[in-house]
């Protein structure tokens, strides 16, 4: 009993230290990723002088903003100026922890993952309003601000859009949804409208173009970001993009039938190559929205914030709640 | 009919296709482009189709630029180094150890003991007062110098430049575009034309005439000293190509021997008094 609880705690710290840890490769890769892509687009060929193919691109980058110059301004207030990146980070690192990669490769699996999920995302919003306000500067708390109303107001129609999908499989376990997408086929088939809420959705919540208000240049200077530097604005950095990934690994997940390969799951495939198998699926299909989130940024132009927040209050909402209460009509009806 | 979502589709489109196209990104070190002959990507002192610089050491260039970007040195015609540039730059230069630490000799290679005459300077300022110093009156000033001392001495020019608080290099710009003698000689200066066109249209026979007929090359004088024989690049004949100047006259399109005889009839008139009659 008492080895158990042990046990227990062991394979948590274990795999909350991968999973932080995981957060910096899977950084580098995606930075990579939108350099390359967005350099494809753009008839550019892209970085390709470090490393073979120039894969060691961002991660010099990465090491580069290690050696930077950390500086705080004079009338900055210290402690929470030094916390805010951390708390970014933190929230994109701990979201990751209920992500499913595969067959008994989830790092938390509790059976309110999908709650934890957007509770702890929105942790995100306190790092970005703190990092504004404690720069003590005008662009900053503006930005700051700016970014709490788009990714407060976004979070509703996030969640929202899930909830469907929650009433379907009737669970808010992400493993027991992947399950009955295993039974059923992908929950995109059953939820078109919460898949496409939900992606436009998040594509806000992250502040990805073309919703990328946080750091609108011309208006805002760099938002909340403006007075930091160094490794503190490092971590905002790869905070976005780490956000980035889990994003689309949970989009995958709820809609996408997550490990799972697009035909039936071979059943005898159990254990240690079932996990192996899961986790390429999950990737190759994470990986695959990554790709579209980049081409998108390099097709889209920004939208404006009252456009912005229009379409999150006057489009996504009202479309949420119908599919909401169409989702629950139809189980009720039909005893799904 | 107006679809939401097609205008975003299209874009998607038009950088799906990007990316899959060719790359017109150009990997420099490795793969250069080919120019075409004419290319000029690189500034440097242009050549004339037979090698030689186009460049006269003028200063024209230096002196009009605005932002002062152009700094030149060259060699005058004694030889001597010359350079354009900021006046406590220019300053350094013409202090005679700057030659001697420059490796370069520090007296005229040519007509040695006249080079530096010594000017009547009162003279000379009274002649530029008389002007009222404007720049304008500089070709004037110039004319009047050559008059007295047959060439322009490089004291004088020194005392002009100083007088009129005008940059020697300047000074010497203009003497050097006036057809203004720089070099005292007791004989006649013939200068035979060798731009491009004078060239094309038969200088080189007729310099090849000219030094057959006097036995000397060019930068040279006679035994007895009666004629000194240059090229130049500017006797600014243009239209009269091939062209030859004897002392400040320009003789031309001349043949071969059109140019033997200016030049054998112009050795008999002594110089001093061709100057003399012409100003007057």
């Amino acid at each position: 009993m008492t080895w158990e609880i042990f046990l227990g705690i062991l394979r948590f710290l274990l795999s909350t230290t991968l999973i932080l840890l995981l957060t910096i490769p899977t950084a580098f890769v995606v930075i990579q990723m939108e350099l390359k892509v967005i350099a494809g687009t753009q008839l550019r060929f892209g970085p390709n002088r470090i490393g073979p193919w120039g894969m060691f691109q961002s991660t010099i980058h990465g090491f580069k903003v290690l050696a930077k110059e950390d500086q705080i301004p004079d009338q900055a207030d210290r402690a929470t100026f030094t916390l805010a990146p951390w708390m970014v980070y933190m929230a994109a690192a701990m979201s990751m922890l209920v992500i499913p990669f595969a067959p008994g490769a989830i790092a938390a699996d509790f059976n309110i993952g999908i709650v934890y999920f957007f509770a702890v995302l929105g942790l995100s919003v306190v790092g970005l309003l703190v990092a504004g306000w404690a720069s003590y500067n005008k662009y900053s708390l503006l930005g700051g601000l700016r970014s709490a109303a788009q990714m407060v107001s976004y979070e509703i129609p996030l969640t929202l859009s899930v909830v469907g999908a929650v009433v379907l499989g009737g669970t808010l376990n992400f493993r027991e949804l992947i399950e009955w997408q295993q039974q059923h086929g992908w929950m995109l088939l059953w939820q078109p409208i919460g898949f496409g809420i939900f992606y436009i959705a998040s594509l806000a919540e992250i502040n990805r173009t073309p919703f990328d208000m946080v750091e609108a240049d011309s208006e805002l200077v760099a938002g909340p970001f403006t007075e930091y530097s160094g490794m503190r604005f490092g971590f905002f950095f790869f905070a976005e993009y780490v956000a980035l990934f889990i994003m689309s690994g949970i989009m995958i997940s709820l809609f996408f039938g997550g490990w799972l390969a697009p035909w039936p799951f071979p059943a005898q495939l159990g254990g240690f190559v079932g996990t192996i198998y899961g986790v390429f699926w999950f990737f190759l299909k994470t990986y695959i929205f990554i790709a579209v989130a980049v081409w998108l940024r390099a097709t889209l132009v920004r939208v404006r914030i009252d456009q912005l927040m229009g379409m999150a209050w006057k489009v996504l909402l009202p479309l949420a709640m119908v599919n909401l209460l169409l989702t629950a009509v139809a189980v009720l009806v039909f005893k799904l | 009919m107006r679809i939401p979502g097609f205008g975003i589709l299209k874009g998607l489109r038009q950088t799906g296709r990007n990316y899959w196209a060719p790359k017109v990104t150009n990997q420099y070190p490795e793969s250069r482009p080919t120019m075409p002959d004419r290319w000029r990507g690189r500034l440097d002192l242009i050549y004339d189709p037979f090698g030689e610089h186009k460049c006269e050491v003028c200063f024209q260039c230096a002196q009009v630029c605005p932002v002062e970007a152009i700094d030149m040195s060259g060699f005058d015609s004694t030889g001597k180094r010359i350079r354009y540039g900021l006046p406590e730059i220019y300053d350094e230069r013409k202090d005679p150890n700057a030659y001697r630490r420059a490796g370069l000799p520090a007296a005229p290679m040519r007509n040695a003991a006249r080079w530096d005459e010594a000017i009547d300077a009162p003279w000379l300022h009274g002649v530029i007062d008389g002007f009222g110093g404007r720049p304008e009156a500089l070709v004037a000033i110039f004319s009047a110098v050559e008059e007295r001392y047959g060439y322009l001495p490089e004291r004088a020019l020194h005392e002009t430049s100083d007088r009129m608080s005008i940059h020697w290099a300047q000074i010497f710009g203009a003497a050097g575009l006036g057809g203004f003698r720089l070099l005292p000689s007791d004989g006649h200066l013939v200068t035979v034309c060798t731009c491009a066109a004078c060239r094309f249209a038969g200088g080189d026979a007729l310099l090849e005439a000219i030094r057959a007929d006097l036995g000397i090359g060019p930068g040279e004088s006679t035994a007895d000293g009666s004629i000194t024989l240059e090229t130049s690049d500017d006797v600014a004949a243009g239209a009269l190509s091939p062209a030859l100047r004897v002392d400040t006259l320009v003789y031309g399109p001349l043949t071969v021997e059109q140019g033997r005889h200016v030049v054998a009839e112009r050795r008999k008139a002594p110089v001093r008094q061709r100057i003399a009659a012409l100003v007057s």
